[in-house]
């Protein structure tokens, strides 16, 4: 706390040092201070927009990557922040009685199966699922047939390893470091393989890999209760 | 009464920081903090983080409410999705400007820190600096754990003190 | 060839007057007892801007004879250069003369027009198939070979095009001007057109 600012410090009652901040407003004088946060919660965007929109994510994150992994890393670097932002608005925007903190990874995984996912992509996430190897106690995956993101995306065969829902996968990641379960969220496409695979060619599992103090501290909390 | 609000990040790095005073009965909403208290406000609201840390992973909640007192210094607690904490400290008029048996009997939010009126009043206030946080940090230029500087902000944060406390 | 009157459910609505004619046919059919099925899309060439060939893909074997890769390159550059020519044989419409008195010139009604844009050849037929032309406005060609009864090609064509708005353009792997390989597109494709033959 030894860093405080002395504009910060002591300027009691003293707001609306708006006019010399040299910050330029809206010719309507509206911030988004000024706007509701709730009123867009059905308000739909077009789906061709956001498809060019994220093309040109995908090829921006593209230039002068070394190989795939590195591309869906920065996919997933441009998720993260979105997903920390999400978080707070989610939440804002639930009823006040439901308005709770996930305490534990149950609850945030059904958050963002069911809010995250409604919100983002207008239905909820296909399934949930615990790692059944013993040896993973930390992995968890939520599984979608079909990515909107993906919707339009044709990977070329060079590079089958891509999956450009690591965007997606960068927005799960930053949920759960927002709440407080940092957690690596890594996109893998499995539409070939296994039961449904014919049906959906595009089927992604994220996987939610949560680092080992989460688990502790779930330990912990659990032997509490 | 005195207000010292604060927003602390997840880093235990304070965002955004405000001193106000009450509005109501007549208040010039002045902080009336000495200057030796201005700076023990920052240390208080800091120690009170060790058990703001306790509850949180047991209280679901966001408003955690009264969670520390250090003499007649009181915090209260609001806790974001993200883990950022907003931090209330609240400090009656000193008995020695009062009579101490007026200020145990008033009503008044500003003399009563522990009364349910005061407690659903900081919800009231926290309710409104979290809406505006949200939109703080819907900035694309804003990422986690940076200070908060929008003027617009402080404005909004200073205007919901005048309307609750 | 049942088939042919089973699918009264169409996605999209069709002129009343099809169904007699396609029953006519199916008639025909069933009286000739062949095999070949008609009714049906034999192939697709997309050509870019430049006249080369960025697509081709035959769905229907036995329709048309095979020709080699490079004759249907070959076949889209001279397309391409044919088409340019009959554009500009096309004469172009000026707008009609309109009267003097108080409208804005250029402006009849308010709204602005512009001559049609000249265009070139659209049909080639032969014995045995159709040959559709569909220019976009970006001067993509798409060159659809029919059977010489396949009806609503314009229709089938759009689709063709709406397919490769989306899934081609809306690619990010996708390079403009170069032939085109994305599966999606392939896959959906496919399928819709399994669905016209065997309508």
């Amino acid at each position: 706390m030894s860093n405080h600012l002395p504009a910060g410090a002591g300027s009691g009652g003293g707001g609306g040092r708006a006019g010399d901040s040299g910050l330029r407003y809206p010719s309507n004088g509206k911030t988004i201070y000024h706007r509701p946060l709730n009123r867009t919660k059905t308000a739909e965007l077009s789906k061709a927009a956001f498809a060019y929109l994220f093309a040109e994510m995908v090829s921006y994150a593209q230039r002068r990557v070394t190989g795939i992994q590195e591309l869906e890393k920065r996919l997933n670097l441009q998720g993260h922040p979105i997903g920390l932002k999400l978080l707070d608005l989610l939440l804002f925007r639930e009823p006040p009685r439901t308005q709770l903190r996930p305490l534990n990874i149950i609850a945030l995984l059904h958050f963002i199966k069911i809010n995250v996912w409604t919100h983002l992509f207008g239905r909820q996430a296909d399934r949930l699922e615990k790692s059944s190897n013993p040896d993973t106690p930390d992995e968890f995956m939520i599984i979608d047939n079909e990515p909107l993101v993906n919707a339009y995306i044709s990977v070329p065969k060079e590079m089958s390893q891509l999956n450009c829902a690591a965007f997606a996968a960068g927005i799960i990641e930053g949920v759960c470091d927002g709440a407080g379960f940092p957690a690596r969220v890594t996109a893998h496409t499995v539409g070939d393989t296994g039961e449904g695979g014919e049906m959906w060619p595009g089927r992604t599992v994220f996987l939610v890999k949560f680092q080992p103090e989460v688990l502790e501290r779930e330990a912990l909390i659990g032997a509490k209760s | 009464m005195s207000y010292y609000f604060a927003i602390i990040g997840t880093q235990d790095n304070p965002l955004f920081e405000y001193e106000f005073g009450t509005s109501k009965q007549g208040g010039d909403g002045m902080a009336r903090f000495t200057e030796q208290a201005r700076q023990l406000n920052q240390f208080i609201i800091h120690s009170s983080l060790d058990i703001v840390e306790e509850v949180q992973w047991t209280n679901g909640q966001m408003y955690l409410k009264l969670v520390d007192r250090f003499f007649t210094s009181y915090i209260s607690c609001f806790l974001t999705a993200s883990n950022i904490k907003f931090l209330l400290l609240h400090q009656p008029p000193s008995s020695s400007t009062l009579t101490g048996g007026t200020s145990r009997t008033s009503t008044s939010i500003a003399a009563n820190p522990t009364s349910p009126q005061t407690e659903e009043a900081i919800r009231n206030f926290f309710a409104e600096v979290y809406e505006n946080y949200v939109k703080a940090i819907m900035s694309p230029f804003y990422r986690t754990n940076m200070e908060i500087r929008s003027p617009v902000f402080r404005a909004r944060v200073a205007a919901a003190g005048r309307k609750y406390l | 060839m049942s088939f042919h009157f089973a699918h009264s459910s169409k996605p999209w609505p069709l002129p009343s007057r099809i169904p007699p004619r396609r029953q006519r046919h199916g008639n025909l059919l069933k009286k000739k007892g062949s095999l070949i099925a008609s009714l049906t899309v034999f192939s697709l060439v997309i050509i870019n801007k430049a006249g080369g060939l960025i697509y081709n893909r035959t769905f229907h074997e036995g329709g048309l004879n095979k020709i080699s890769t490079n004759d249907y390159l070959v076949l889209a550059g001279t397309f391409h250069g044919v088409h340019a020519i009959t554009a500009r044989l096309n004469p172009v419409k000026s707008a009609p003369e309109r009267p003097l008195s108080n409208s804005i010139p250029g402006v009849p009604g308010g709204i602005l027009t512009r001559p049609e844009p000249p265009s070139g050849l659209e049909v080639l037929e032969s014995e045995n198939f159709r040959l559709q032309c569909f220019n976009t406005l970006t001067g993509v060609k798409f060159l659809l070979f029919t059977d010489t009864t396949q009806t609503n090609v314009d229709v089938i064509i759009r689709r063709i095009y709406d397919l490769y708005s989306d899934y081609v353009m809306k690619n990010p792997f996708y390079q403009l001007e170069m032939p085109i390989r994305c599966d999606m597109f392939d896959r959906k494709l496919l399928s819709y057109i399994r669905e016209v033959n065997n309508r």
